[in-house]
């Protein structure tokens, strides 16, 4: 079982925060929820930098869920400094978009993503792969560090 | 034989045409893709977010309409409805600017702008827009294109004007078939490293609580400068403002 069961949310569409959240407590999801608005937070919120300074930066989420779409950092681009830095190379990252392009499934895949969810539009279908995210990657799955 | 077509006529006059012609032709044509390509996949993405809101919070309301939050999730159903009609006239307008035929005529960019600012502030009339025209900004031009270019930049600078009202300059000068443009404002401005995307259909430097729209309006500019022969640039600094430089040549 992972120890941490934050889960860091890097979405800017407020009606998608609003629903995931609902969304997780409709799973009964215990897990703390981190929301941030756009790419760059994301790397600031990570690296405890910028507006995050002070963070113990090693307390990093169990699993971070990445939109696509962002402003300023885009989520690929946010993917691939995840996957360049020593410490979060190994952060569980999937990415939950609403577009299933095969373009950027392939693309988010090769930039290192370990999964690639498209949100669907019919809430209760979101509401179950919100259950599954959570069974898998915050019950079932180990990540390394947490033995 | 007589040639059947004037593309005949071209073809055959000269062997250095024919060479370039086909490269030139293939570079567009692969541009064009690129710009639907991407353009699909923006639309993929864009136009199922407000569709996934609505279905999402309206399921919320049916099950308990009489919840505290149930006004608050209409109102959120409404705004959704609203951002996708934004964003099918926006996407209509961008792909109709490269198939329109142009009307080439004299345009004073200088009055329009005053015109394109007069029709905002009445559609909307918070935060004021003022606006600082400088004279002699003509071109000759598709007027309705130009007003949408005007349109897209001046509600940019509104959107994000920050605290109090919106100050506008627009100016430029003319160097023989080419007019410089010229838009500044004193917003909340950007940051440069994310420059490359703000012409970008469906690429926002700005959050949506910071005040960002569809994604849409600086690449609808943009084809219209390019239809004019030209093309559109910013320069900005984050709490600065931003400057949009638009080049227009003379249409014939």
């Amino acid at each position: 079982m992972n120890g941490n069961r934050d889960i860091l949310l890097v979405e800017d569409n407020p009606d998608d925060v609003e629903l995931t959240r609902i969304a997780f407590a409709e799973a009964g999801s215990e897990h703390r929820l981190t929301v941030v608005s756009d790419g760059a937070e994301a790397l600031d919120f990570l690296f405890a930098r910028g507006a995050h300074v002070g963070r113990a930066s090693a307390d990093l989420p169990a699993v971070v869920l990445l939109d696509l779409n962002l402003p300023k950092v885009n989520g690929r681009e946010v993917l691939q400094a995840i996957r360049a830095h020593h410490a979060t190379r190994s952060l569980p990252v999937v990415v939950l978009t609403t577009s299933a392009e095969p373009f950027d499934v392939d693309a988010v895949y090769e930039l290192g993503a370990n999964s690639y969810i498209q949100k669907p539009v019919e809430f209760e279908r979101f509401v179950d792969a919100v259950r599954q995210i959570g069974l898998y990657w915050l019950s079932l799955n180990q990540v390394p560090g947490n033995p | 034989m007589q040639p059947s077509s004037p593309g005949a006529t071209e073809a055959g006059a000269s062997a250095a045409a024919t060479d370039a012609a086909p490269d030139h032709a293939a570079v567009e044509l692969q541009a064009v893709h690129a710009r639907l390509e991407a353009l699909a996949r923006g639309m993929s993405h864009d136009l199922r977010a407000p569709l996934r809101a609505i279905e999402g919070f309206a399921r919320q309301v049916a099950r308990d309409p009489a919840a505290p939050e149930a006004q608050a999730q209409l109102e959120r159903i409404r705004q959704a409805a609203a951002r996708m009609g934004g964003l099918i006239d926006g996407l209509v307008e961008l792909m109709r600017i490269d198939g329109l035929p142009l009307r080439p005529g004299p345009v004073d960019l200088g009055l329009l702008a005053e015109w394109v600012a007069a029709e905002l502030q009445d559609a909307q009339p918070e935060p004021p827009l003022q606006l600082e025209v400088q004279d002699g900004l003509g071109v000759t031009g598709d007027e309705r294109l130009l007003k949408t270019l005007l349109q897209q930049v001046l509600r940019n600078a509104r959107q994000f004007a920050g605290d109090g009202p919106a100050r506008v300059e627009v100016g430029g000068e003319r160097e023989g078939d080419t007019l410089r443009l010229h838009v500044r404002d004193h917003g909340i401005g950007f940051d440069m490293a994310h420059a490359g995307k703000l012409f970008q259909p469906f690429q926002r430097l700005h959050g949506r609580d910071e005040g960002a729209g569809d994604g849409l309006g600086l690449a609808i500019a943009q084809r219209v400068a390019v239809r004019h022969g030209g093309g559109i640039e910013a320069e900005a600094r984050p709490g600065d403002g931003a400057t949009f430089h638009v080049v227009l040549r003379d249409l014939q």
